[in-house]
């Protein structure tokens, strides 16, 4: 039966690419299952918890929509590693809740699938590794170049940037960036959200 | 029979169709998501494949085929296979003001070919070395000082005919290279060097200094080019292409420590005999043990057999009494001549009957990627104290320099709380990143531009000098100072101690060292006392009978606890000197007798180091003529055997080793990077850095008006690069389904196919 081995072979072929892109899904999912409960422990433990014991980055926020009901933990860094588990804290840009301005930045396909629901006048919730909650409104968004984006990272006023691939739908990687701006309203008072 | 084959035939077929294709389906279905599985394992556990981890842009810049000759880059071929390994022991004794220390370097061949290992080490700066051994099995071979040409030949020459040699040379002052030749596979060659150091005094305290490692130098690009023209008027020159022209002899290759362990494993053992009852003795940046034998003498030991070479180590000591003795004088009988070394603290006046003299402060700082890590908190923790402690008569202005550079303010402005605030949050927004060009911070800092004659000028400039174009930078100092002082302010774990001290002393300042955050109050506090109080001047030394050769020759200001440090040579040991000078506006002399000088050892080769010095300086102030200055160093060098600029060690063992025809492979000793340093940040910046541009951007005097003026270092990008965040997830999913649906038709399309046969 020579001939079953062509379709065979292409099966293979196709079933490992489909897995592997499977894959960055499965991992990007499983590994905020992880994060969550690393962020939970940090949070009651103020200290910086790994979410496994080889990782080389460790959550440092919670970003949440509630009006569409997203939530991702971010991570410390934006290497490719850490984008792979989550979204990331871009290096030198402050931390929520402080003057300047936070840039997060994840996947358009896993994390920050949901940043083209958000629209202007959403509140964003982020919830610092320390326990602290800090309510953003988004205000505007824009299409820029990624080496253009025009951040001003002296900004005196208390900003977040959440950043991704655009356009969201496209296959191939390209040099566009989406964000989404927000301005501080102020700190959240936990007891009385819940 | 067959009617019934053959209704079955017609039947079943079909049936057995859908269910192998069913069966297929199912199969392929587990295989998809197995592989899934596997993939995600694998992913998860190992990042092995990088075509989904999304790589920032920035990255891409880091090649390291992007680097510039002359950057520093680990040779990841030969030197970590075939490496020779190297055990450093420094074994010191301390006799009252001097201190001997010998060190050995252990260089063992693992390989199995013969090699010429280079290690390029650091020198205490005021270090006169005298000596060189190399232990050879049970042969011990002594260095002869030569000249250094001659030197290398011997040098070259043995390496040629296959004999074991040692050559030893100053590169600066502080850095100095070992070549040992001809080290057989699997053989072990010892090489000691002694040198002779005075021991620093400041107040109360004494200490001594062991530097460990030589800090990656940023040495600037030849692209600027610097003319000199030559001294007849003509109008004619030539143009100096590099600021470091021997920038490849100080740039051994650097371990990055989160890819190696620690190397050059390094012990050490001081035995203090301080000449008085001894209080407390303090190491302070390494564990050790110490025996107290007697009051006056300690045992010290690293607390670990051995530590990295990869900080300097630092041991101070203060006497059982209050006060240390105000008056030190030693004396040593060489040759026919006698030498002199005295430590005079002047008196200091009292707080009260001084009002301080307003001054005008520029402070200077650091911010090049060599500083990044522990090093930038220590320099803004000791400027932010240095802020805290200004007058509201006082003027004050920062600089901040790495390749670029702020100047704050236009002009220095008065010390009042507005100008603090907004000089703090300066301060406080820095971050390490970029080359040092240190030049063009000096030149800023000196330029008077307020030109307040009631004011005291004094510059105080933080850096850990991990620069290679020293020189440029004493001659901006002398070109420059006019009536400023420099106060320099060593960071780190490895500064470069010859920098701040001749920078200091071309000043007319003072310097001191700060290594980890613990020390900046106390070594701030130090300093401040040296800048709010009046300096001894106007200070002379004048002998009764004997005449002396002294140096210093023009005698500095000396600055509160400092003692006045002289050396002198003498034809007789016979009356007396007296030192004259003013502390603040009262007039002040003290007469010691010589015959009460106690015995002192190597006396004679300090004296001379500190002649070569002068020698250099002069140089440096175009007092002496390059020849001239050449003419004197190199006379006292070979007087006194040490080794300096124009002066080698070699040591040649005779009897051959490495046979005829057999290959000598050259291997370039690996350092580790200083404790507390940021690898990237030195040598990541380094490879991506373009030739210097220098930028100087002024805050304009009227922006402090608007609130939204950028307070953010220059050396911050002005925008963020945000990072590649899109998978190849989709399309290699929808890649992996048209082919397996591909391979469905096939399937499908053969089946048919097969059947219909």
């Amino acid at each position: 039966m020579p001939r079953f081995h062509p379709p065979l072979a292409l099966a293979l072929v196709g079933a490992i690419l489909f897995g592997d892109g499977a894959s960055i899904h499965a991992k990007a999912w499983l590994a905020q299952v992880l994060l969550e409960r690393a962020f939970a422990q940090s949070i009651a433990t103020g200290q910086p918890v790994k979410p496994w014991s080889w990782a080389d980055t460790w959550p440092v926020a919670q970003i949440e929509v509630k009006r569409i009901g997203a939530q991702a933990i971010v991570l410390a860094g934006s290497s490719g590693q850490a984008l792979a588990f989550g979204p990331g804290h871009v290096e030198q840009t402050a931390d929520a809740g402080e003057r300047g301005v936070a840039v997060y930045s994840a996947h358009r396909d896993t994390h920050f699938r949901f940043l083209q629901h958000v629209s202007i006048g959403d509140d964003i919730d982020v919830t610092r590794s320390d326990g602290k909650r800090f309510r953003y409104r988004a205000d505007h968004s824009a299409v820029v170049r990624f080496d253009a984006s025009g951040i001003d990272l002296a900004t005196q006023g208390h900003e977040l940037v959440l950043s991704t691939c655009w356009p969201f739908d496209a296959l191939t990687p390209g040099p566009d960036r989406y964000i989404l701006h927000a301005t501080l309203i102020g700190p959240v008072n936990q007891a009385a959200d819940r | 029979m067959t009617t019934i084959d053959d209704f079955e035939s017609d039947e079943h077929p079909m049936l057995k169709r859908l269910i192998k294709l069913g069966l297929v389906l199912l199969a392929q279905g587990i295989a998809v998501m197995l592989i899934g599985i596997v993939a995600l394992l694998v992913s998860l556990f190992v990042s092995l494949d990088p075509a989904w981890s999304a790589t920032s842009e920035q990255a891409t810049l880091l090649q390291p085929a992007d680097a510039r000759s002359g950057t520093l880059l680990l040779k990841n071929d030969g030197v970590t296979s075939e490496a020779v390994r190297l055990g450093i022991d420094v074994d010191i004794t301390v006799s009252g003001p001097t201190l001997r220390a010998r060190v050995t370097q252990v260089f063992r061949n693992p390989g199995k070919d013969w090699v010429e290992a280079i290690y390029v080490y650091p020198m205490a700066t005021g270090g006169a070395v005298d000596t060189l051994k190399m232990v050879v099995g049970d042969r011990v071979i002594v260095g002869d000082v030569k000249e250094r040409q001659q030197a290398r030949v011997i040098y070259e020459q043995a390496r040629r005919d296959g004999q074991k040699a040692a050559l030893t040379e100053q590169e600066r002052p502080n850095i100095f290279t070992n070549s040992v030749a001809n080290i057989g596979p699997g053989e072990t060659v010892l090489v000691q060097i002694e040198y002779q150091e005075p021991v620093h005094q400041s107040g109360n305290e004494y200490s001594l200094r062991v530097p460990m490692v030589v800090a990656p130098r940023y040495n600037p690009s030849p692209v600027v080019q610097s003319v000199d023209f030559r001294p007849d008027g003509s109008g004619w020159g030539a143009t100096k292409t590099d600021p470091v022209p021997d920038r490849d002899r100080i740039s051994p290759p650097v371990l990055d420590p989160r890819k190696h362990p620690p190397i050059n494993p390094t012990s050490i053992t001081v035995r203090l005999q301080a000449g008085f009852a001894l209080g407390e003795v303090k190491s302070h940046h390494h564990a050790v043990k110490t025996e107290s034998p007697d009051a006056t003498t300690r045992i010290v030991r690293l607390a670990d057999d051995t530590v990295p070479a990869d900080r300097d180590f630092e041991l101070t000591w203060k006497p059982a009494a209050e006060k240390a003795p105000s008056v030190g004088l030693f004396r040593e009988h060489v040759g026919d001549a006698d030498y002199l070394l005295a430590f005079v603290t002047p008196p200091t006046l009292d707080q009260a009957a001084q009002k301080p003299l307003p001054r005008e402060v520029v402070f200077v700082i650091d911010n090049s990627g060599s500083m990044g890590g522990t090093s930038i908190v220590q320099a803004k923790a000791s400027l932010l104290y240095a802020l805290g402690r200004l007058q509201p008569n006082d003027h004050f202005n920062v600089i901040r320099f790495d390749d670029t550079m702020d100047v704050l303010f236009a002009t220095s402005v008065p010390g009042d709380a507005e100008h603090i605030r907004e000089a703090t949050s300066f301060v406080g927004a820095l971050q390490a990143r970029g080359g040092t060009e240190m030049v063009p911070a000096m030149r800023a800092a000196l330029a008077d531009k307020l030109g307040d004659i009631n004011l005291v000028r004094q510059v105080v400039f933080l850096t850990d000098g991990a620069i290679g174009n020293e020189q440029q930078l004493f001659e901006t100092i002398t070109a420059m100072r006019g009536r400023s002082r420099i106060f320099m302010v060593g960071i780190g774990s490895a500064p470069n101690t010859y920098l701040m001290t001749r920078a200091s002393e071309l000043g007319r300042g003072a310097f001191t060292h700060i290594g980890s955050v613990e020390q900046v109050e106390e070594r701030m506090r130090g300093l401040f006392a040296k800048l709010e109080n009046p300096a001894v001047t106007g200070l002379s030394v004048k002998f009764s009978e004997a005449q002396a050769d002294v140096t210093p020759a023009i005698v500095p200001d000396v600055y509160r606890d400092e003692p006045l440090v002289l050396a002198a040579k003498l034809d007789k040991l016979q009356g007396s000197f007296e030192i004259k000078g003013r502390v603040g506006d009262r007039p002040w002399s003290v007469t010691l007798p010589l015959q009460n000088a106690a015995e002192g050892k190597g006396l004679s080769k300090l004296w001379a180091k500190r002649k070569i010095g002068d020698a250099e300086v002069a140089r440096t102030m175009r007092e002496l003529s390059p020849e001239d200055a050449d003419k004197t160093v190199l006379a006292l060098a070979l007087e006194h055997q040490l080794v300096t600029r124009l002066t080698s060690l070699v040591a040649v063992d005779k009897t051959p080793s490495r046979p005829e025809g057999e290959p000598l492979k050259l291997s370039e000793l690996p350092i580790n990077l200083p404790a507390g340093w940021d690898f990237d940040k030195v040598f990541g910046e380094q490879m991506q850095r373009v030739p210097a541009q220098l930028l100087e951007r002024r805050a304009d005097a009227s922006g402090r008006t608007t609130t939204a003026r950028r307070l953010a270092p220059a050396a911050q990008p002005d925008t963020v690069r945000l990072p590649k965040t899109a998978t190849t997830s989709e399309l290699k999913m929808i890649a992996g389904l048209i082919l397996l649906l591909l391979s469905l038709f096939l399937f499908v399309f053969n089946r048919r196919q097969l059947l219909a046969h």
